[in-house]
């Protein structure tokens, strides 16, 4: 499977935020140690479509593709340029890719990449589309208010993108797609949609009862109630994925689940007993990239020649958070 | 588990000084006491304790005597 990806500038580390907050709670080694995350990288600048743009074009460069060949885009996006049109348009003609080509946005976070997975199986082996670019483009930093110390600490910026033909397709296994609406409030930007559009009055900062600032307009999320969520949910997730592709953990060669927190991490790779080297863990430079973690991830072992993640390698992949969504499956690399 | 050995794994789950960490010490008092903090005495009560908390449960957690009484024997 082709996959590029990128990170935009700046970084930001744990040693600036422990001057902004100047709180004996938040030393860059206290945030390192309540989330295993050293630094994240910030879309400043940058919006959605320019790092689509990079990522795409870092996959084109990487694997001698030309534009020309694309038939699909597909495009992952909780931050996109305009409520219309859709992001992916505007990346179509940037990148050059025919007029002949299908491109949509579709709104997910966390479970994203697994479901534009599953969609591009379904593109591909119908005959809709014969090589499709899958992007996932993240600016979750700038949902975020500077003094909300419960989302800045955790999440960072990036972009992805895959190429799919039908015989990565065939690589694909069965999905298991989940969701439940009832986790909606827990990780939302309550203001800027037609529910509440954005006011003065949407516009006012509150602090939390943890010395959190935010508004209506920035991004809220209710940790614990959504670590409990996922700790009910995973173990669950995972069985179904292996009984639906008719295998054993024992069969995988590596695990790779949405990057969220380190906790969220370790508590999981613990209760599902899987072993420190068969669990990807690698969120400590980027953050949770929402969308865009599982490809990075992905890319990242490869790059770091994981020889868990070798052509032939039997990988489960699954995402997890914002709706609430989550869904997996296997691929073979 | 003593008394004494719960209260420290409290202290060092959320990161607080020790002396901070008394049974009747009132939760929301603690700078630590915030949503990665909720987190991690989650985590910590399910992987020693085997106990998974509702986020109904958790909001019901007001001193650290609540916590412990979590945390079984």
């Amino acid at each position: 499977m082709k996959t590029a990806y990128y990170l935009p500038q700046p970084i930001l580390t744990n040693e600036t935020l422990e001057a902004i907050y100047a709180s004996a709670s938040w030393t860059a080694s206290k945030i390192y140690r309540k989330t295993g995350i050293k630094s994240r990288h910030v879309a400043s600048a940058e919006l959605v479509s320019d790092m689509a743009v990079k990522a795409s074009k870092s996959l084109f460069s990487e694997y001698g593709v030309s534009p020309s060949e694309i038939d699909f885009v597909l495009l992952c996006t909780q931050s996109p340029d305009y409520f219309l049109p859709s992001t992916a348009c505007i990346v179509q003609e940037r990148l050059g890719i025919s007029t002949l080509a299908g491109a949509l946005d579709y709104n997910l976070g966390c479970s994203g990449y697994i479901y534009g997975l599953a969609m591009a199986k379904g593109l591909l082996c119908a005959g809709v589309a014969s090589n499709l670019l899958l992007i996932t483009s993240e600016t979750y930093t700038k949902h975020i208010h500077p003094l909300d110390r419960s989302t800045r600490t955790v999440f960072g910026d990036g972009a992805s993108a895959t190429l799919l033909t039908k015989s990565d397709a065939e690589r694909i296994g069965e999905f298991v797609l989940c969701t439940d609406g009832k986790g909606a409030q827990s990780l939302i930007v309550p203001a800027g949609g037609m529910a509440m559009p954005r006011t003065d009055d949407t516009a006012e900062e509150h602090e939390d009862a943890s010395g959190n600032i935010r508004s209506l307009d920035n991004i809220y999320m209710n940790g614990p109630e959504i670590y409990a969520f996922t700790l009910r949910t995973l173990p669950g997730l995972i069985e179904d994925i292996l009984i639906k592709n008719h295998t054993t953990m024992e069969e995988i060669d590596y695990v790779i689940l949405h990057q969220a927190s380190k906790l969220v991490l370790t508590s999981l790779r613990d209760k599902l007993n899987i072993p420190d080297d068969k669990f990807c863990i690698d969120i400590e430079e980027i953050g949770n990239t929402v969308s865009s973690t599982i490809p990075i991830a992905l890319k990242r072992a490869i790059e770091r020649k994981n020889p868990k993640v070798q052509t032939g390698c039997k990988i489960l992949i699954a995402g997890f958070g914002v709706g609430y969504s989550w869904g997996g499956t296997i691929i073979i690399l | 588990m003593t008394n004494e050995e719960k209260l420290d794994l409290i202290a060092e789950t959320i990161d607080a000084e020790r002396a901070d960490i008394t049974p009747s010490a009132v939760l929301a008092a603690l700078d630590e006491w915030d949503s990665i903090g909720m987190i991690s005495i989650l985590s910590m009560l399910d992987r020693k304790f085997g106990v998974v908390l509702t986020p109904e449960q958790i909001e019901e957690l007001t001193t650290v005597q609540d916590i412990l009484d979590k945390m079984g024997d």
